[in-house]
């Protein structure tokens, strides 16, 4: 036992001790503070988009309202009214960095607003001549967009209003397109409430009903609901797990190979057993892949500390994010390991890493359908089968409807004996591969040295 | 007392090749073993088998008077033939690292590092990384993490290939040293002469089995030679007169002079003054048996000539000799 400690610890700190490690700590948050604060600033100083409108209106009632509908100070509303109403579940604290009016998290989302004009065409203009005029992509200022109105638009012909065709140029931006859509919605309304002479406060007045902030009910206390944090948390959690798994797997194979093309093995073997060594090695770059999953887990509580959001942390997760983060380490950084230990260098060891890094990758395809369905038929399948198991089951017991217990430890149950069988497959290769120099085995040798030795 | 190695029956097969082949062998404690064959003979199986490094697939095997050298790898050193270092740690911390794993106590660590560094004459690079040592610097901090923690049984598999002669030299000085403090030593070689000037006893392999097991006196005595180094005096004499004398087999050309084999049975002593008569000589000296020799003896049963040549060829390249008839 203690040459197996002897050996971790020279693991820990030879990975940990080094400039490359911190930096590669750093590198995540940092990439992330700068993106939080640079982007939005970048972002809010781009230039806004300019351009023009065509609309040929019949009705003649239209297009005056859309002039309105689409000036700068109305699209600030629109927007301002819509962050309200997805911010109305948002924690305070981000509410205060979204700004009061809503108005900071809609340039961040949606851009700067665009400078638009409308240029009203006579009303028995050809459309078709009109289109030609959208597809001038050399003019200034741009044309954006050609709005047909329907005749029977504003007044209903027959009892049915008639609606409104628009063209636009090519690659024209999706927010832009839906400031236009969100413009001619309220013209057209505007139009067929003056013309039943209404009055559009009083009407809105009627149709409005506020949403409002939910309450959420625990045994203990209860809370304003918080939407959106239990969709992050999931994708936190996977993302730690896939973090954790890498920094140690990458590190057990890179220091395995280095060691074997180094020629320092076969030293290392007359003072220590391969088993003692493999041992060692697994033990020291887990401790490694702890430090840097406890670091990146306080940095996350930190942030959730300083949004006032801790409140919303089940801490129970952390004990399971360690523990589905051993099943899965131990499964992949065996694999390292015994690729590791079967390559003469690391372009060897990338054309075997394939399937191993596919194990890695598949969860990231499963997010989705399970983060949806949570407890689906085939939520429950993946989060059984090794080694993809520990990536579902995290996902699923961050997600909104937790799967029951006993699927939880089902699915531990079997990713310690994953581990097991990972382990006992690995040694038995890692012992023979160390000593062999020149072609790397391929899988059925492997296959054969597990089964012989 | 026990033997320090003893192997009994050991036999390896990998693949379709067997290895090492019912090898039976017994290194008695503060021997100096010559382990010798030429590359491919089973000596780096045998000597990773002694380590518990792989497992024989039959036989019997103790070292130190355990089954299995796990048991007692702190009392062993090892030098294998694949060896290095890791190249950005510090030697002083790679030594060290290797101390601990050896059992050497904290306390003793720093001081025999430092002495263990000093007596190479490395006394100043405790601080440097390995990848800024050249390789014979490198050999020598390896060297020393083999006998740092002064073992009982020191195992070196061609421990001078790649040396320069300076640094070939100062390790058969370490050996002696360790020999001189009384550790068994059993080091394996493909070159001859390194076997003939360090060890008391040898050990010949060829294509896994054993063909000789004796002390280097007996093998001497043993494979008396009938060959003679003949120097003419006159540089350009005939030499023909030699060969047509009934006491000579064959007459090769060397650089300065000839080698003469005799017929078997003939004794040289009397043989030398009728060479002499044949042609006047500068020098005539009976051959010693070098290891190399007698290994091509054994192996080729002094049967063809030109398969002899070839075999000493491949041997003097370090190469596993080809098929030849025995």
């Amino acid at each position: 036992m203690k040459k197996i400690l002897l050996v971790a610890v020279r693991e820990f700190t030879a990975t940990v001790f080094t400039r490359a490690f911190v930096l590669g700590l750093m590198l995540t948050p940092a990439i992330g503070a700068i993106g939080a604060t640079l982007v939005p600033r970048m972002m809010a100083r781009s230039a806004p988009v300019q351009g023009q409108i065509a609309v040929v209106d019949p009705t003649g009632a239209v297009g005056g309202e859309l002039a309105d509908a689409l000036s700068a100070d109305r699209i600030t509303g629109r927007r301002a009214d819509q962050a309200r109403q997805a911010l109305i579940q948002a924690p305070e604290s981000v509410r205060q960095v979204a700004g009061s009016d809503g108005g900071r998290a809609a340039r961040f989302a949606l851009g700067s607003v665009p400078q638009l004009t409308v240029v009203q065409r006579p009303p028995d203009t050809d459309p078709q001549q009109e289109k030609a005029w959208l597809t001038d992509d050399q003019a200034a200022p741009r044309r954006l967009a050609l709005v047909v109105i329907h005749p029977n638009a504003a007044v209903p012909s027959g009892g049915v209003y008639g609606n409104y065709d628009l063209y636009v140029p090519q690659n024209l931006d999706d927010r832009l397109e839906n400031e236009i859509y969100q413009g001619l919605r309220e013209a057209i309304i505007n139009a067929r409430i003056k013309a039943r002479s209404l009055d559009r406060a009083t009407i809105e007045g009627l149709v409005r009903v506020g949403r409002v902030a939910s309450i959420t009910v625990t045994k203990n206390n209860e809370r304003r609901t918080v939407t959106g944090f239990n969709q992050l948390l999931p994708a936190a959690f996977a993302a730690l797990l896939f973090i954790g798994v890498m920094t140690g797997g990458q590190a057990l194979l890179t220091s395995t190979v280095e060691e074997k093309s180094s020629r320092v093995i076969e030293i290392l073997l007359s003072a220590v057993s391969p088993m003692e060594l493999l041992a060692g090695k697994l033990l020291g770059q887990m401790t490694v892949s702890l430090l840097a999953l406890a670091f990146y887990v306080g940095l996350g509580l930190a942030l959730l500390v300083s949004f006032a959001m801790f409140g919303l942390f089940n801490p129970w997760l952390l004990v399971y994010l360690v523990i589905f983060f051993l099943i899965a380490y131990f499964v992949i950084g065996a694999m390292m390991l015994t690729v590791g230990s079967v390559v003469n260098d690391m372009r060897e060891a990338q054309s075997m890493m394939m399937p191993i890094m596919l194990l890695i990758m598949a969860p990231w395809l499963f997010w989705i359908p399970i983060s949806r369905e949570p407890n689906s038929t085939f939520s429950t399948i993946v989060s059984f089968i090794p080694p993809v198991n520990a990536f579902a089951m995290l996902l699923r017991m961050t997600s909104n409807t937790p799967p029951p217990w006993w699927q939880v430890w089902t699915s531990i149950a079997i990713g310690v004996a994953s581990v097991v069988a990972v382990l006992w497959c690995a040694a038995k290769v890692f012992r023979i591969g160390l000593l062999m120099y020149g072609k790397p085995p391929d899988f059925a040798t492997m296959i054969r040295w597990i089964r012989a030795a | 007392m026990s033997a320090a190695v003893l192997l009994s029956g050991v036999t390896k097969t990998f693949g379709a090749t067997r290895a090492v082949d019912h090898l039976d062998l017994v290194v008695p404690r503060g021997a100096v073993y010559g382990f010798i064959g030429p590359n491919g003979a089973g000596k780096t199986t045998t000597i990773r088998m002694m380590m518990s490094i792989i497992f024989p697939d039959a036989g019997k095997l103790s070292v130190l008077d355990h089954a299995s050298a796990l048991d007692a790898k702190d009392r062993i050193g090892y030098l294998p033939e694949e060896r290095g270092v890791y190249r950005k740690m510090r030697v002083g911390a790679f030594l060290t690292y290797l101390g601990r794993l050896k059992g050497i106590s904290e306390g003793d660590l720093p001081g025999r590092v430092r002495r263990g560094l000093e007596r190479v004459g490395l006394g100043d690079c405790e601080g440097k990384r390995c990848e800024e040592l050249s390789k014979g610097m490198q050999q020598k901090v390896q060297f020393l993490a083999a006998i740092m923690h002064e073992p009982d049984l020191l195992i070196l598999d061609e421990p001078f290939s790649g040396l320069d002669p300076v640094s070939a030299r100062t390790l058969r000085l370490l050996v002696h040293e360790e020999h001189q403090r009384g550790a068994t030593i059993l080091f394996s070689t493909h070159v001859m002469p390194h076997a003939e000037e360090l060890c008391d006893h040898v050990v010949m392999m060829h294509r896994g089995k054993k063909v000789l097991d004796d002390p280097l006196s007996t093998i001497r005595r043993q494979y008396d030679p009938r060959a003679i180094r003949f120097e003419p005096l006159d540089r350009d004499a005939d030499l023909s007169p030699l060969a047509a004398l009934p006491e000579v087999e064959r007459v090769s050309q060397s650089d300065g002079g000839c080698e003469i084999l005799l017929v078997n049975g003939t004794n040289p002593a009397s043989a030398i003054p009728r060479l002499a008569s044949a042609v006047p000589a500068a020098r005539i000296e009976i051959a010693r048996p070098r290891l190399e020799d007698v290994f091509i003896r054994i192996v080729t049963g002094g049967s063809d000539a030109a398969d002899t040549e070839s075999l000493r060829t491949q041997l003097q390249a370090g190469a596993e000799p080809k098929a030849v008839p025995v």
